[in-house]
């Protein structure tokens, strides 16, 4: 990971020393590094006592079985087998888990780049168009699903809509196969977000770049396309990385949508990664099995964010990068 | 940037270290029966708040020497609140249990009361019937039961009569039912029943049949013929008779949309659930009744309830079953059917007429129905996997109530599952 940090883009480098030396701090030092550590030290305690020593204490839970009341038993590398060679539901709900992520994600970003780049246009009422787009995100996530319980159902205004267009819209929630792509939608809704940052970042680019785009007989299309999307690379690029991790974590919503309170939906189709943890883990009281499938999933995430960064010089652009 | 978001990344998977870590750190505070205040937590909401905090109320007015805590947790939180609670060595003195009762007292988490029923002077055959021994687990008795009522039919007296359809009774047999269904089915407006997709109901036709779902060995037995016909009667009267609203017209009625609400909205002409319906229907405009649930080749039916346990982290485990003794006693049992809350485990109260005529029941209300029903109730199998039992009917099962299909496959499949679950 090191290299990756080295070379992240935009990052200042340090010209690298031979050794390391000790240096001496003066009075003032001392005061400033006291100043520090004070300062810091309520994170720093809350991340050893809250985080750190909870991930440690989980690597541990995962190779034992315990029911959370009984001492652990020792089972090593067991949970970790089953999950991967015995348990067809942990497959299903890491399909399950892949198919949202990677099509939610790109999907919001398609949609928030194509509605922060319409937000931008000067049209009448735009203030009241980018309050109504973020609206979204402001409400709480339990009211919107109970709303898509409703907007979802079989008869419901999306299917209606559906309808004039003469499709016959599938029954969404209570549908094997129809059930991630409503959790999908449900997503989408909330491209709100990265909306209100993509377009801040629009609002930044320097006018000349478009005139001079202009000046050399560069269209709408074009001007999108060589103008405005490389300079907002940096800021998709983030929309990425949090919207991978997001969806990979993904739970709430499914809880809250599947049909009669299982969290599994119609046939485990909307088994997650982290609704099984929590399944396995508070309600069929298997914690060692629960941490096994959480460090499985933190290793999912490590690799697709680390994809993300390595091909992320390829696409995304940095101002103050020479290259 | 790369660490925050690797630390983020790991916030999130540490899901379930950071629980038990807050429960490492509860292992460190002291307890908080110091003072000798017993600490009791119970699910529900406001109604069964009142409830039980009357209760223990008159519990500790007439035993100046027993204090409690009462504690309500959100009926879908409470089995990860109390879990939490008894990992961190901090649990409860006294907790409410149910069909999931042995994932505790398998696990040593509860104490046998048997000694102090014993030494007590309590019969439970005699205050509580047959249920007096549900919640014993390899010959001891783990907790003593406090609320029990067996499922019953509602019936929407109006579209009864409306259809010229007489009322049901329990000599109704599964044919009979069907027939009413039909009858007094509108297509695409009013359906004749509510649906039979929830254990407590279908699980009933199939004893009803002679079916078990966990034989008497503890071996499960889901895809015997009486099951499978079970299942699939309770399908068909949905996708073949279409005498129940499909999971798609319920999803078209609202969110959340099932038997319960859609009875109390005149949608469905009968309901079969617990006691608990009768709250939201005192305040309906539906002119609804209540009998005990048909029969079929012999007479079954499910039970709700729970009971009370006294946990390993009691430090006054007597006391606890003083209390809970006194809980289940009539005076205390009189409050639940005062408050509309359940139907009292407790016999003496159940035949009483502050049971059987309570103040706020509509004329004529036949409560007698939980009474009679209490002659047939059949013994769900509480074993410790029960959750995952239950999960493993709700995965497999969920296409199969939504669009129908063969009993038989999905039951042959559900049984091969549980095999390996079930040891």
């Amino acid at each position: 990971m090191s290299n990756v940090v080295d070379e992240a883009p935009g990052a200042a480098r340090e010209p690298r020393r031979a050794g390391r030396r000790r240096t001496r701090l003066s009075r003032r030092g001392r005061k400033e590094a006291f100043y520090f550590w004070l300062f810091i030290s309520p994170w720093l305690i809350g991340f050893v006592g809250f985080l750190l020593g909870p991930m440690v204490a989980s690597v541990y839970i995962s190779l034992t079985e315990w029911d959370s009341f009984t001492p652990p038993q020792w089972v090593g590398l067991d949970n970790y087998t089953r999950a991967l060679t015995e348990d067809p539901v942990f497959w299903k709900s890491l399909w399950n888990t892949f198919y949202y992520a990677l099509i939610s994600v790109p999907l919001g970003l398609i949609v928030g780049v194509w509605l922060a780049n319409l937000l931008n246009k000067r049209v009448r009422g735009r203030k009241l168009f980018r309050t109504l787009i973020y609206l979204p995100t402001l409400v709480p996530l339990v009211a919107t699903a109970m709303v898509f319980k409703m907007v979802l159902a079989p008869s419901g205004p999306l299917n209606d809509l559906l309808g004039l267009f003469g499709l016959d819209g599938p029954e969404w929630l209570l549908s094997a196969t129809w059930i991630k792509p409503a959790l999908i939608v449900l997503s989408v809704w909330g491209a709100g977000a990265a909306t209100v940052l993509l377009l801040s970042a629009m609002n930044g680019i320097p006018r000349e770049l478009y005139e001079a785009a202009e000046i050399d007989g560069a269209g709408a299309w074009r001007q999108f396309w060589s103008v405005t999307f490389p300079q907002i690379t940096p800021i998709i690029f983030f929309n990425l990385i949090m919207g991978l991790i997001g969806a990979f974590q993904i739970f709430s919503q499914v809880y809250i949508l599947a049909p009669n309170n299982n969290v599994g939906g119609p046939d485990n189709a909307s088994q997650m990664m982290v609704t099984l943890l929590f399944q396995e883990a508070f309600s069929f009281y298997h914690f060692g099995y629960a941490s096994a499938i959480a460090w499985l999933l933190f290793i999912v995430i490590l690799v697709f964010t680390v994809i993300a960064f390595r091909t992320a010089r390829k696409w995304v652009f940095y101002e103050t990068e020479v290259r | 940037m790369v660490d925050r978001i690797r630390w983020r990344a790991g916030a999130g998977t540490a899901l379930t270290a950071v629980l038990s870590m807050a429960a490492l750190t509860a292992c460190g505070s002291g307890d908080s029966g110091d003072d000798g205040t017993l600490t009791m937590v119970v699910w529900g909401g406001d109604v069964d708040k009142q409830t039980y905090q009357e209760r223990v109320d008159l519990l500790e007015a007439e035993n100046p020497d027993i204090k409690i805590d009462l504690q309500l947790i959100p009926s879908d939180q409470y089995e990860q609140k109390v879990q939490t609670m008894i990992a961190g060595g901090d649990g409860p003195d006294i907790m409410q249990v149910a069909e999931n009762v042995n994932s505790y007292s398998s696990k040593n988490q509860l104490v046998p009361l048997d000694e102090y029923v014993e030494s007590s002077g309590l019969d439970l055959e005699q205050r509580f019937g047959p249920v007096g021994d549900l919640y014993s687990y390899e010959d001891q008795t783990y907790a003593i039961p406090d609320r029990s009522g067996a499922m019953i039919v509602y019936y929407n007296k109006d579209l009864f009569d409306a259809a010229g359809v007489e009322y049901p009774t329990a000599e109704w047999t599964q044919e009979d039912a069907q027939a009413a269904m039909e009858r007094l089915t509108i297509p695409g407006e009013q359906w004749g029943y509510g649906g039979a997709g929830w254990w407590a109901q279908w699980w009933s036709f199939a004893y009803q049949n002679g079916g078990q779902i966990v034989d008497d060995s503890g071996r499960p037995t889901v895809n015997s013929p009486e099951v499978v016909e079970a299942l699939q009667w309770a399908n068909d009267l949905t996708h073949v008779h279409h005498v129940v609203p499909t999971a798609a017209e319920y999803a078209d009625m609202g969110p959340d949309m099932g038997g319960d609400p859609a009875f109390a909205a005149g949608k469905v002409a009968m309901n079969t659930t617990g006691f608990w319906a009768i709250g939201g229907l005192i305040e309906s405009d539906v002119n609804w009744g209540i009998a005990p649930m048909w029969g079929g080749e012999q007479q079954a039916v499910s039970a709700f309830g729970s009971g009370l346990a006294v946990t390993r982290d009691a430090e006054n485990p007597e006391q606890a079953f003083e209390a809970i003794d006194f809980l289940t006693d009539a005076p205390a049992q009189e409050i639940i059917i005062d408050n509309a809350q359940d139907v009292p485990a407790n016999l003496e109260v159940q035949q009483s007429d502050a049971f059987l005529q309570p103040e706020w029941a509509p004329e004529g209300l036949n409560m007698g129905a939980f009474g009679e029903s209490s002659e047939f109730i059949f013994r769900a199998p509480f074993i410790p996997e029960w959750n995952e039992m239950q999960a493993t009917f709700d995965d497999n099962l969920g296409e199969f109530w939504n669009e129908g299909g063969d009993a038989q496959a999905e039951l042959d499949e559900i049984q091969t599952q549980l095999e390996s679950i079930i040891q």
